[in-house]
């Protein structure tokens, strides 16, 4: 190839990503800066006399000791741990059944899209309703079954339980839609020569379905685990974090400290933290485009 | 074409932002709880009044918190877009350290004394932080005691003035009923503002408050009496067991559907209550002050919403004006009867008109003259998020009294230096 | 033979059971109370078919706020985002995935990095921004946060499309005198139709459900999306859900029938987006 050209396509490819560049630049560049920036001052609009001084490492410092924000990140992490896994069975399910031979194909499409374009604020609320103590749809139907109704949203451990169950909910369609999108994409034929070997039905699924969906899951994954780590609509819709602060997570921690609390030199430190997090969590993804890239 | 629509949009909008420059516009931010519809008939009423002036109204998000966090938003800016903001009572301190607020006097000039001796004086407490008047009373709120008249009549009690007594009635009418779905009390429970009242009130009532002389003062017998009369009131079944997840309009939806003997809540239940067409409870509803333990002085949670004029506004001194209207006995009257809402002003509880609306404003003034402020200071955010959470901790049975005292002194001796 | 045939029946019969139901039942919960009285949905034991039904939560919301309008902005917003995000994209995912590239990998990475901050830490600092472009209370204001949220997972299921695609397509029409940029819009853009679709679709989901920053940017009434606007109708002394339920049904029927009408593109969309990765 002629170096010109090479340039040219360049220089074609750099004007291609300069609306991104702009965007980003505007939208998250800049005011991340800021808040990385911010998280080594004392901002504190509650007091104004105190100034913004430079305080180094302090807002940090402070976050090692603060026995709220350990909590916050645990159940940050036990919201990942449970419901990552969690959608990624119930969808991987939901796909599985959406994936039978029906002659009607729409209400099970439907189906599987509907949880998905709630909005999450409501699907909150509507679950925070299914779970009241007396109102809800859980205690009725325990009630009509001879069991005693449950404190779902003030006891610590049910409430847990009952927003995993809810984000379960939520997001496994969209994983579910992935997922289904994959397993049409895995050739016929596959399984037909299976049952020639006379392979069994689970065999099948052990090697065929799901190493073929394996591209399919991945993607779905790294997906459901940023918003995991950004888990705040549906505890703030159904707890408020409560009982205490044992379903706080640390998006509501950090909303906290900044729009109610207008600690914005610690907020800002929190946040930071919080990316470092994603960042970690996400960096197995990451090496992956790197190693698939180096195969091309 | 996209382009195009875009930029149409975008036009649109900001011809919509920049309507009416051609005058003064004042523009007044309020929640939607607040009347916003009251709001612009006095409006109206003001514009008639003042040429040259014109009042926009923006509605903001349903609860308080929801509302001063967009706030939060808008003043960190130093954003000039609001000229008077509405502020729950609890606010004007942080607004004062904030200097979100421009002080009030020099606008009142001479008047100051004689527009601040008008108010009853919870609410000259609550508007003037450190000698300055940041902000001016619309209208007033309190915690009362709601109770089931019909109820004790037939079972020969009286309102009671303790919370043992408040607990035995109880007792005795939900035994006597033998209703399942009758309660003994309610309290708000859930993390929200609500539940600060909730420890704060039999505080009060023990005659201690969380600080003395500045100082954190919950290393006291007294600062324990909250949780444990919670707890006796939940073990004896006079508490529903989920109160964890009670939230203000629960309490007023049971109390109108007749399951309830005894509420601590706001104001605005007395004429749901009374009005809506579903009440079951119409005439069987009597209010009193809050019990308190045996010292008989019940305090009560002072509730209401004052009038700010934004130090960032660019008409501060129409803004001025136009609060000082706003805050004036003849709209607190219009308010009263048009919306219901408390007065601030003893002398409009006296008015026919007003009386003639509502006849319970009778026996609530008296109750409003006892209300109590909640702590004031800049932090109060983080103060009411800590009495919230370990009273809602408490009352979920999550954190014992021990635990939860403990946690409260952890995070609140920072604030109280 | 037969009873193998009414085993897979009955088999695939309760699998749709279980989709359908999961799928409908909170939306079906939705449309019920919807038909309620509050006195009907405060009745203890609840009650799950509306005994008596009526319209008139619908018609209250309606007239109690300007749920129009609030339709109109998330239609406005939504549907102005979904489309720059598609263009700016398709343009990313071209020039990473077509063009030769230094550290394309690298790009791609700190696309994705971009998606993983916390949006909600960022609200003051964006405020800000947008103050000083003087972009409160304009749709702008949500137009531009909302592409930037759907850009990473658009342009990653658009690259997956475009390495789909021979190219000699590309090459051939070259020859026949298109530039580059042509090329992309008249060979490679139709041939991946369906990464364009879910792209869309995404993104205008994304869009239609966010809440936080459209609570903040956008605080004139008249201005106010959906999600934000139904919020609206409660309050701290008064939770009106068969009014709020009328509201949510009015502002999901779009979505429904939007995705209804491109569900068969949704799913084969994602097809090669999602096994590519």
């Amino acid at each position: 190839m002629k170096p010109t050209k090479d340039l040219s396509e360049r220089t074609l490819g750099w004007l291609l990503l300069s609306p991104v560049a702009v965007l980003l630049a505007i939208v998250v560049l800049y005011p991340v800066g800021q808040l990385i920036y911010s998280s080594f001052f004392t901002i504190r609009l509650t007091e104004p006399w105190l100034g913004t001084p430079f305080v180094g490492l302090e807002n940090y410092a402070r976050a090692w000791d603060d026995e709220r924000f350990w909590g916050a990140l645990q159940n940050t992490v036990l919201f990942i741990v449970v419901t990552v896994p969690g959608s990624l069975a119930v969808g991987l399910g939901l796909a599985l059944l959406a994936n039978m031979p029906f002659k009607r194909k729409w209400p099970v499409r439907l189906a599987l899209l509907l949880p998905w374009a709630l909005p999450l604020v409501f699907a909150g609320l509507i679950f925070r309703w299914f779970f009241d103590y007396k109102l809800g749809f859980f205690n009725d139907i325990l009630m009509k079954i001879g069991i005693a109704p449950q404190a779902w949203l003030t006891d610590p451990v049910l409430a847990k339980i009952a927003i995993c169950f809810t984000i379960i909910w939520k997001s496994s369609s969209f994983m579910a839609l992935v997922l289904l999108a994959g397993l049409q994409a895995i050739p016929k034929s596959l399984y037909e020569a299976a049952e020639v070997d006379g392979a069994s039905k689970w065999l099948q699924f052990k090697e065929i379905t799901i190493p073929m969906l394996m591209p399919a899951i991945f993607v779905a994954l790294i997906f459901r685990t940023i918003t995991a780590i950004q888990t705040f609509d549906i505890p703030y819709a159904m707890t408020g974090g409560g009982p205490g602060d044992s379903t706080e997570t640390l998006a509501m921690y950090i909303h906290k400290n900044t729009l109610d609390f207008l600690d914005f030199g610690y907020g800002s430190a929190l946040a930071t933290i919080m990316f470092v997090v994603s960042i970690i969590a996400t960096s197995g993804y990451l090496r992956y485009t790197q190693r698939s890239a180096g195969r091309d | 074409m996209n382009i195009k629509k875009l930029v149409l949009a975008a036009t649109l909008a900001s011809i919509a932002a920049g309507t009416a420059w051609s005058q003064t516009t004042l523009r007044i931010f309020t929640g939607g709880q607040q009347r916003p519809d009251v709001m612009r008939k006095i409006a109206d009423e003001y514009e008639k009044r003042t040429p040259g002036v014109k009042i926009a109204v923006e509605v903001g998000g349903a609860t308080s918190d929801a509302q001063q966090q967009y706030l939060n938003t808008v003043l960190t800016s130093k954003d000039s877009v609001l000229d008077v903001v509405l502020i729950d009572v609890i606010r004007p301190a942080q607004w004062a350290a904030a200097g979100w607020a421009e002080p009030l006097d020099a606008y009142l000039g001479a008047d100051r004394q004689k527009v601040l001796s008008q108010y009853m004086k919870a609410y000259v407490d609550a508007n003037v932080v450190n000698g300055k008047v940041i902000s001016l009373p619309y209208f007033a709120d309190a915690q009362f005691l709601y109770y089931r008249k019909d109820l004790l009549e037939k079972y020969k009690r009286s309102a009671p003035k303790t919370w043992d007594d408040l607990m035995e009635t109880a007792q005795i009418i939900m035994q006597g009923e033998k209703n399942q779905n009758l309660r003994g009390f309610e309290t708000a429970g859930a993390p929200i503002e609500g539940t600060v009242c909730t420890y704060l009130v039999p505080l009060w009532g023990e005659g201690s408050d969380i600080t003395k002389n500045g100082k954190l003062n919950l290393d006291t017998p007294e600062a324990r009496a909250p949780f444990q009369l919670m707890g006796r009131l939940k073990q004896s079944g006079v508490l529903s067991p989920n109160v964890g997840e009670i939230a203000t309009d629960r309490i007023r939806i049971n109390m109108q559907a007749g399951n309830l003997i005894f509420a601590q809540t706001w104001g605005y239940v007395w004429n749901r209550s009374q009005n809506d067409a579903d009440s079951q409870v119409k005439g069987k509803i009597g209010v009193a002050v809050l019990p308190s333990s045996k010292t008989g002085k019940g305090a009560t949670c002072i509730g209401g919403w004052q009038l700010a004029v934004s130090a960032f506004s660019k008409n501060k001194a129409e803004a001025a004006k136009f609060v000082r209207y706003l805050s004036s006995p003849e709209v607190s009257k219009m308010q009263a009867i048009a919306a219901s809402h408390l007065p601030v002003f003893p002398s409009v509880y006296k008015d026919k008109e007003v009386l003639a609306a509502n006849p319970w404003f009778e026996f609530a003034g008296p109750i409003v003259e006892t209300a109590k402020a909640r702590p004031v200071t800049p932090r109060y955010q983080e103060v009411s998020d800590t009495i919230r959470s370990n009273m809602n901790a408490y009352l979920s049975g999550t954190k014992t009294t021990d635990v939860a005292l403990g946690d409260m002194q952890k995070r609140l001796s920072p604030v109280f230096k | 033979m037969n009873f193998a045939a009414l085993k897979t029946k009955t088999v695939v019969w309760f699998a749709a059971l279980i989709v359908v139901v999961n799928g409908f039942f909170p939306a079906l919960w939705i449309l019920f109370t919807s038909l309620k009285t509050e006195n009907e949905l405060l009745q203890f034991p609840i009650t799950y078919i509306p005994r008596d039904p009526t319209l008139v939560n619908y018609y209250q919301a309606f007239t109690e706020k300007p749920l129009h309008l609030f339709l109109l902005n998330s239609v406005i917003v939504a549907g102005s985002s979904t489309i720059i995000t598609v263009i700016v994209s398709a343009l990313a995912a071209y020039a990473l995935t077509r063009l030769r590239m230094p550290r394309r990998n690298l790009i791609m990475g700190l696309l994705m990095a971009v998606a993983m901050f916390p949006l909600i830490s960022l609200i003051v600092p964006l405020f800000q921004v947008m103050r000083e472009l003087g972009l409160l209370n304009t749709y702008l204001s949500l137009i531009l946060p909302y592409t930037v949220l759907s850009l990473p997972v658009c342009t990653l299921v658009m690259a997956s499309f475009f390495q789909d695609i021979s190219p000699d397509l590309e090459a051939a029409a070259m020859v026949d005198g298109c530039t580059r940029v042509q090329a992309l819009f008249k060979i490679v853009l139709p041939l991946a139709a369906p990464g364009v679709f879910t792209a869309a679709i995404l993104a205008f989901v994304n869009a239609w459900d966010e809440f936080l920053l459209a609570l903040t940017f956008l605080s004139r009434e008249t201005m106010r999306t959906l999600s934000v606007g139904i919020t609206l109708y409660q309050g701290e002394f008064a939770f009106p859900w068969p009014l709020i339920s009328a509201a949510l049904i009015v502002a999901i029927v779009p979505v429904c029938i939007l995705i209804a009408i491109f569900q068969e593109r949704v799913v084969g969309g994602l097809t090669a987006g999602g096994v590519k990765g």
